[in-house]
């Protein structure tokens, strides 16, 4: 066994690349393996001699080898960190791109994730059971307190009741979201497209927030087309959105505010819009609005239980009904936030 | 004759607070905990209306949906469920079996639930 300092340079690199954890597969410019380390060869159970000079078509014949073919295709195509599942307790982490030394050729880099994947699955299921078994003290919560609700109270004691209520109320919204994220993360998040009747829904919502809009003497206007088309949404999902972005606009906008909500086709898609003369949000945390869990510090300030999700779930449900969803924003001035949807 | 309902709930805490509710309502009320119990009052007892929870000790709720389904006597009585559980391919399969709807517990009064078994019965 020649020792360490009488290894080539060449040597010595092969050897470390050999010891990585990651696999690296190289392809030359006629789309021929050229190269494999170890640990790719252990991921797809494979030896070297079997797939050397081989272009990636003949893959098609290894089983585990010929989902790397199906992803990349003859050419080879390049893609960054795609996710791969080569059997229930194998997922690869996919990138391929151009080898700069060698024109035309390309370097695939693949890492297991198997582990990471199966975190995230425990990390779901428990989100999941523990929201589920929640519901039921909340439920016994919640109806206690309807029925107190009912009875003849001093004003006090009926006012503590109806705060708890709230309360209680704004947990199972809050746990109505979570599962709602957990769906969309296990990609079960699914819509049901009929032809939907979108101002109907809009009113429906506005109807629905009449009293918090008297409450806090917001003006709000709709203003819609003459005809607007029924679409194919999922009525109960797109209903969501609408309820999201209303309950913001009134949140964050201080008393006699005003909000305009609009409704109209512009070409090939219908859009809606809504805007507040609310806090707005700080043009150094726009960029994070969609994300889960997110809340800009000024709207913490003002609402310190929101939970961050709604905005996140709602992008979710116009992108699967293959819409747009954006805002503008100036911190102290208020928000327009809008919303596309195809016609057809 | 006052309608009579059956609830199949394990949660006696739930099914007391729905019990009141229906009661008040001139409703004649019946209890279980679960299949065991609930099959032995639908002999007994002529039953106009069900509520039945999902999770339940021993059978589970779709499974005893589908008995009730496939019994002669028992298949004209609506069935609705009343559970904690959101998952969609479970909702997709109680009403496909039949279950008049299916409400999340959590998110309903009773009163609003009471509403919802008047509007059958």
């Amino acid at each position: 066994m020649p020792r360490d300092n009488n290894l080539t340079g060449k040597e010595q690199i092969l050897s470390i690349i050999n010891s990585l954890v990651d696999g690296l597969i190289g392809f030359d410019e006629e789309g021929k393996l050229f190269f494999i380390n170890l640990a790719a060869q252990n991921l797809f159970g494979v030896k070297e001699e079997e797939v050397l000079g081989r272009p990636i078509s003949d893959f098609s014949n290894f089983p585990k080898l010929r989902f790397l073919f199906y992803l990349l295709g003859e050419e080879i195509k390049e893609v960054s960190k795609k996710e791969l599942k080569i059997e229930e307790n194998l997922v690869l982490e996919v990138t391929s791109l151009p080898i700069f030394w060698k024109k035309g050729g390309k370097l695939v880099i693949l890492r297991n994730i198997t582990r990471e994947k199966m975190i995230e699955k425990m990390k779901t299921e428990f989100i999941t059971i523990s929201a589920h078994q929640l519901r039921t003290p909340i439920t016994g919560i919640k109806w206690a307190l309807g029925v107190l609700l009912q009875e003849k109270l001093p004003e006090n004691q009926k006012k503590l009741i109806q705060n708890c209520y709230s309360s209680i109320q704004r947990t199972t919204v809050l746990i109505d979201n979570l599962l709602n994220i957990v769906s969309i993360e296990e990609g079960k998040f699914l819509s049901k497209f009929t032809k939907t009747n979108l101002e109907k829904l809009i009113e429906e919502t506005i109807s629905s927030y009449r009293e918090i809009l008297t409450k806090k003497r917001i003006k709000l206007f709709f203003e819609k087309e003459e005809k607007i088309p029924k679409i194919k949404a999922d009525p109960e999902k797109i209903s969501l959105v609408f309820r999201n972005l209303l309950e913001n606009a009134i949140n964050y906008t201080p008393e006699l505010g005003t909000i305009h909500i609009s409704l109209k086709t512009q070409g090939e898609e219908l859009v809606f819009s809504i805007s507040d003369t609310g806090i707005g949000i700080p043009e150094s945390q726009q960029k994070n609005v969609f994300q889960r869990f997110f809340r800009a510090s000024n709207a913490v300030k003002v609402d310190p239980n929101g939970t961050g999700l709604g905005l996140f779930i709602s992008k979710n449900i116009i992108e699967a009904h293959r819409g747009k969803i954006a805002f503008e924003s100036k911190e102290g001035q208020g928000s327009t936030f809008y919303f596309s949807l195809p016609l057809k | 004759m006052k309608k009579q309902i059956l609830i199949i709930e394990d949660e006696k805490f739930l099914s007391q607070l729905l019990v009141e509710g229906l009661k008040k309502e001139g409703l004649e009320v019946f209890t279980a905990i679960d299949w065991q119990e609930g099959s032995k009052i639908l002999k007994e007892i002529k039953i106009d209306f069900i509520i039945l929870d999902i999770l339940l000790p021993g059978v589970d709720g779709v499974e005893i949906l589908a008995q009730i389904k496939k019994d002669e006597e028992l298949k004209s009585i609506p069935v609705l469920i009343l559970s904690n559980l959101s998952q969609e391919d479970k909702i997709e399969e109680c009403k496909k079996r039949g279950a008049l709807d299916y409400l999340i517990k959590a998110n309903y009064t009773i009163p609003e639930i009471i509403a919802k078994i008047k509007k059958y019965l």
